[in-house]
């Protein structure tokens, strides 16, 4: 009785987020011909496309996220100390970012930088520079991409940490005549590392699970072979069997579930400071 | 001066690809001059008389209806109960809240295609089929919002008051409780609605061109470049994008800064 309003959402989210899941699982084990082993795996693993594709989701989100730490990070520190105006500007263009996303972001690009984007035209008609931007489905097209919502996210995310370091510290460390660099020697990194590292762990988790823009991206042939992409394609066509993107699939949520778990460990360490 | 330098490559960076779609959206011509041949706003006017763009806006407005009600439903008598009477409630939701937060949609799509192919193959491409999954990726954002303000307006007191006075659990919630968290329920419908509006996935995966929504009619004229309007679609980019941001801006006015926006926007 003291669960029954709450019966429906939770049979609801069950059936639509815990079965799908589950089913993942036991479809990445099940064989064709009966029985459970490792035979779905193995053959992800043989075939090169797979591999180029697991490659590539790990590299761009390892790549991301730690370009999107380093501008992020500094971005974040120099908005907390602006001035109002200037903090009420970065953040809504930041908000103005994060909310030009998927096929629209893609097209956005390729209006500025594909083959006849405008910047393309710029600087090929002021500079005479021939094909100054790589091609957007390439690995580092992409990189160029994504950072365009993962650098918002991750200021998004860590602005509120930031307060954690009060400038009575830096006082403090000035009193005590600590040059700048010691103070963020032995105080401001130790105590915001722990918020950056889980920045670094979100993004990496969301981007490898990006799929509306890789796609969009991704159309031109010869593209950058990602795991999203490789699970949208194998569930379109009834040629390969589906328990190509039951492996694949459960590879992603393996590495979301591993990321989520560093995730609450580095905020439970963060939290020391508050 | 290095601080100078290092925000305004950051603010053209992100200030470029939106002006480029922007002047796509109203230019005549633009084929290989560094800016338009010159401006207009029949694109503007055109599209929205282009038949397979107004069915296209309708469905997903249709979808993000049918969405906003389901999560309402569901939501909020479970983050009531769980406030007020049983948080264990609350602790088995939030788990489940994590899946639609970690895990990729596309992930979710693969495996409500195997799921519905064994269990229900009739509802596999309809629309109901991805009302349910969108409205699934979508709740805990409806969740947290509603959780937030039934804390804020504290509910328990407002329960333990009506009940003196009489009432039952449902005219508590009905009467007292629901009027008390509107802000957090609308907060919540617009966040579902801006992810149900921006959501291609689960509609790539469930229904594709069955029921084609706006992000699958942009990711079509995207993909087939020769066939495609590239006008159209700039129009199609910049409406949408002002429609999230008008959206997120509401809900950071609703929730002054509270209700978190991140991570929605995504996938």
């Amino acid at each position: 009785m003291n669960w029954a309003p709450a019966l429906p959402l939770l049979a609801f989210t069950f059936v639509m987020l815990v079965l799908p899941a589950t089913r993942l699982v036991n479809d990445t084990f099940a064989l064709r011909g009966g029985g459970y082993g490792l035979d779905n795996i193995l053959r992800v693993i043989d075939n090169p496309v797979d591999r180029q594709a697991v490659a590539g989701s790990l590299g761009l989100g390892v790549v991301q996220a730690t370009l999107a730490s380093l501008l992020g990070a500094p971005a974040a520190w120099l908005i907390t100390r602006m001035r109002l105006g200037g903090r009420a500007f970065w953040l809504s263009l930041m908000n103005v970012a994060s909310n030009f996303a998927g096929i629209g972001l893609a097209f956005g690009f390729v209006a500025l930088i594909g083959s006849t984007g405008m910047l393309t035209l710029i600087l090929g008609g002021l500079f005479g520079i021939e094909d100054p931007f790589p091609s957007t489905g390439s690995f580092t097209g992409m990189n160029i991409v994504y950072l365009y919502f993962n650098v918002p996210m991750f200021v998004l995310l860590t602005l509120p940490a930031l307060s954690v370091l009060k400038d009575d510290w830096q006082e403090a460390a000035a009193v005590c005549h600590a040059t700048r660099w010691q103070f963020w020697r032995h105080v401001g990194v130790p105590v915001l590392a722990p918020f950056v590292i889980a920045g670094w762990l979100l993004v990496f988790t969301w981007t490898i699970g990006v799929y509306a823009v890789a796609y969009a991206v991704a159309a031109s042939p010869g593209s950058q072979k990602l795991i999203t992409l490789q699970i949208g394609a194998t569930l379109e066509s009834s040629v390969f069997g589906l328990e190509r993107a039951a492996v694949l699939s459960v590879l992603l949520m393996l590495l979301a579930a591993g990321t989520t778990v560093l995730y609450r460990l580095s905020l439970k360490r963060a939290q020391r400071w508050l | 001066m290095r601080r100078r330098i290092f925000l305004g490559l950051l603010g053209l960076y992100f200030g470029l690809p939106l002006l480029a779609a922007l002047l796509y959206s109203v230019a005549t011509r633009w084929t290989d001059t560094p800016l338009p041949d010159g401006y207009t706003l029949d694109h503007w006017i055109g599209v929205f008389g282009k038949p397979d763009v107004t069915s296209a806006l309708l469905r997903s407005l249709l979808l993000s209806a049918v969405v906003v009600v389901v999560d309402v439903l569901l939501v909020v008598p479970a983050a009531y109960w769980s406030v007020v009477h049983n948080p264990r409630i609350g602790s088995v939701v939030q788990t489940i809240a994590v899946i639609p937060f970690a895990v990729p949609w596309v992930v979710v799509g693969a495996g409500l295609q195997l799921v519905t192919a064994s269990f229900a193959p009739g509802l596999f491409g309809t629309f109901w089929l991805l009302a349910a999954a969108t409205a699934a990726i979508a709740f805990p954002f409806m969740y947290w919002a509603v959780e937030g303000s039934l804390i804020a307006a504290g509910a328990v007191r407002l329960s333990e008051a009506a009940a003196t006075c009489g009432a039952n659990p449902v005219q508590t919630l009905t009467r007292v409780i629901f009027p008390a968290i509107r802000g957090g329920v609308v907060s919540g419908a617009l966040l579902v609605v801006a992810t149900a509006m921006n959501e291609f996935a689960l509609a790539k995966i469930l229904v594709g061109a069955k029921f084609e929504t706006l992000p699958i009619w942009s990711a079509r004229q995207f993909v087939s470049r020769t066939l495609g309007d590239p006008n159209a679609l700039a129009v199609v980019t910049i409406f949408t994008f002002g429609f999230l941001f008008a959206l997120s801006a509401l809900v950071v006015r609703l929730g002054r800064g509270r209700v978190s926006t991140i991570g929605r926007t995504l996938r």
